[in-house]
């Protein structure tokens, strides 16, 4: 039992921080009809800036604010003068041109970085407590609530506020929203840079049981496009719990299930996908979009 | 038979039609097979070999622009068919069966896979699609490495059949070369018929909007797993391709960073396109080499910034590139005809 439960929070607690990567993923898909690929990478960046920062001496949660910071103007930027280009066009250029911001992104952690492991302290105490016989750490525990409240807070922002709902209205029919008076432009720049945060909040608390490497991400994005697709293009909430389920069946299997073991672990939340989809194709919480011809 | 795509609307230039008469149509074709007998006895051996491999790369992302250039569907696993197609060629090689006998289980048995992940694939719409296709080849390199006794496990395995014979009096990168023109060619040959003949015409209906499609009397679901089918196939030849050309595979062969990189190449080609096929696969085998010669340390910016500047300027891809320097031309010098502008070849 204690192993189970000791599992379960694991579990919970990684699929969190594809939770954390997935809502970005999310977010921007909301705000620009984009899958970002290069969420990962410019996720990895921002915990490299914020590794610099703490690097000069400030304390690590005002390093961390900062990167969170510089990592929404940066993402505002990025959507302004490269993908503001490919917004509206081919749906596979824009694709391969957040492949190309991965590569670039990656390629510049590489450059002032290098590919060497760097150690990043976490912002939880390392301790851990027993909860009925399990012995659980503390941060853990901490990723699960950043993300509970992260959730919370966007799905407040989607639909309780009024920059929620032009964000939407934006991401459902940008010149309807346009002759109603929202500026197209400046949601897109907002929608980005919040995905942008959201994703440095990400690397930080990746970047502690990882250590910060140029391709600490890259795994962890494939597990959140899984978790966005399972979860419903549409809905946080729907977002966070596949990413929960993803990283507790992940878990789970590759202990209770011998043939699957550590190697093919990986292979259990695309089959989980799938099988899901072959029953919802919206996806678990996602709303069906009708077709008009 | 007409090569005007009815679903362009843009005239054809004089240049286009000039192109279309029947001599130089002929003169072309004549041109292009002298070329593809002499170029390989001419060229130095480290040509050759990249010439080769810009041929395997070039049917790879051949098979992904039938499913995603024309049927419209998102595909990342295409690099697991490749990687498959080069596993059952080294596999059937050492196991020493009939070279050709291996040659048809390389495209068979990918097609075949292609076809049950599409069945059930097919149903769902363009994102859900991408992430079954995903699944491939993050599945498919710990399964290569769990079955080393038919894989090699993560040493890989070889399978050396392509050294030229005796008879021939050719060295092996000529021979290897060979081979990959005249089954890459064919290949070509067949997906542009394919795709120029009345599946190309059911595949744009369904890129373009599957319920006018469906309302059609095409069937969206037949026609997708159609191109999946045919793109495995094709992945597959890529694959016995690899295996005349590299002579060894492992599970890095079909590594999920190889399949971003095919879509680039495709993208960067031009989806859609048979010629841009050919520029995606020289893309992909050239950019490495050349970002490695400007400077090893800074590879991986340059690979990236180069691909996001050459999007910037021709989001449809190199294929694009002489309509763009048409339409310079006409900018600058609106009194000469489009004819007279000078011509560019993609490269």
């Amino acid at each position: 039992m204690g192993t189970f439960l000791q599992l379960m929070i694991d579990g919970l607690s990684t699929g969190s921080i594809y939770a954390a990567l997935a809502l970005s993923i999310v977010l921007v898909h909301q705000a620009t009809g984009l899958i970002n690929f290069a969420q990962g990478g410019m996720a990895v960046l921002s915990a490299y800036i914020a590794w610099v920062i703490y690097g000069f001496g400030a304390p690590l949660i005002v390093a961390i604010l900062a990167a969170v910071i510089i990592s929404f103007f940066l993402g505002a930027l990025i959507e302004r003068y490269l993908v503001r280009r490919f917004e509206r066009g081919d749906p596979d250029t824009a694709v391969v041109v957040t492949i190309g911001l991965l590569t670039l992104i990656t390629g510049i952690c590489a450059w002032f970085w290098t590919y060497n492991n760097q150690l990043f302290p976490s912002l939880f105490p390392l301790d851990t407590v027993q909860i009925a016989g399990a012995v659980i750490s503390v941060r853990s525990l901490g990723t699960i609530v950043v993300i509970v409240a992260i959730m919370l807070l966007l799905q407040a922002l989607f639909v309780g506020t009024k920059l929620g709902l032009a964000l939407r209205a934006v991401a459902i029919d940008p010149s309807s929203a346009a002759l109603s008076g929202i500026p197209v432009g400046r949601n897109l720049m907002i929608g980005w840079g919040l995905a942008a945060s959201l994703g440095a909040i990400a690397g930080v608390l990746v970047a502690p049981q990882l250590t910060l490497t140029p391709g600490m991400m890259d795994s962890a994005l494939v597990y959140a496009l899984a978790a966005v697709i399972l979860g419903g293009l549409t809905s946080p909430i729907g977002v966070v719990v596949a990413a929960w389920l993803i990283g507790i069946l992940e878990n789970l299997a590759a202990v209770y299930v011998p043939f699957i073991g550590h190697d093919l672990k990986i292979a259990v939340p695309f089959v989980l996908v799938f099988v899901v989809l072959l029953v919802r194709p919206q996806g678990l919480f996602g709303r069906k979009s009708v077709v008009r011809v | 038979m007409t090569a005007t795509n009815s679903f362009s609307t843009a005239p054809a230039s004089p240049w286009r039609a000039r192109l279309e008469r029947p001599w130089v149509k002929w003169g072309l074709v004549v041109l292009v097979v002298v070329l593809a007998i002499v170029v390989p006895l001419l060229l130095p051996e480290f040509a050759n070999q990249t010439l080769a491999r810009i041929g395997v790369f070039s049917v790879a992302v051949l098979g992904l622009n039938v499913v995603m250039g024309y049927a419209g569907q998102i595909s990342l696993g295409q690099i697991f068919f490749v990687g498959l197609g080069a596993y059952v060629t080294a596999y059937g090689y050492n196991a020493g069966w009939n070279i050709v006998i291996v040659f048809v289980l390389a495209c068979l048995i990918p097609a075949v896979v292609g076809m049950v992940v599409a069945l059930a694939a097919a149903r769902l719409g363009g994102l859900a699609i991408a992430m079954v296709t995903i699944a491939l080849p993050i599945i498919g390199v710990p399964l290569a490495k769990r079955f080393s006794e038919v894989t090699g496990g993560s040493q890989g395995t070889s399978a050396r059949f392509s050294a030229a014979p005796e008879w021939s009096g050719l060295y092996d990168d000529q021979w290897q070369l060979y081979l990959v023109i005249l089954i890459g060619g064919i290949t070509f040959l067949l997906t542009r018929n394919l795709v120029r003949g009345k599946y190309g015409r059911a595949f744009a209906i369904v890129k373009g909007n599957e319920s006018v499609a469906a309302s059609m009397g095409v069937s969206p679901y037949r026609f997708k797993v159609l191109a999946f089918t045919i793109a495995s196939l094709i992945g597959g030849v890529s694959g016995f391709l690899y295996m005349v050309v590299v002579q060894y595979t492992s599970p890095e062969t079909l590594n999920f960073g190889h399949s971003i990189e095919l879509l680039a190449s495709m993208v960067i080609g031009g989806a859609g396109s048979i010629i841009g096929s050919l520029i995606g696969g020289a893309w992909y085998v050239l950019l490495p080499q050349v970002t490695n010669i400007i400077d090893p340390n800074l590879t991986t910016v340059l690979q990236g910034a180069i691909l996001l500047i050459v999007l910037f300027f021709l989001p449809n891809g190199f294929v694009s590139l002489p309509r763009l320097l048409r339409r310079i031309g006409r900018r600058d010098a609106p009194q000469r005809s489009v004819a007279e502008v000078p011509q560019h070849t993609e490269e």
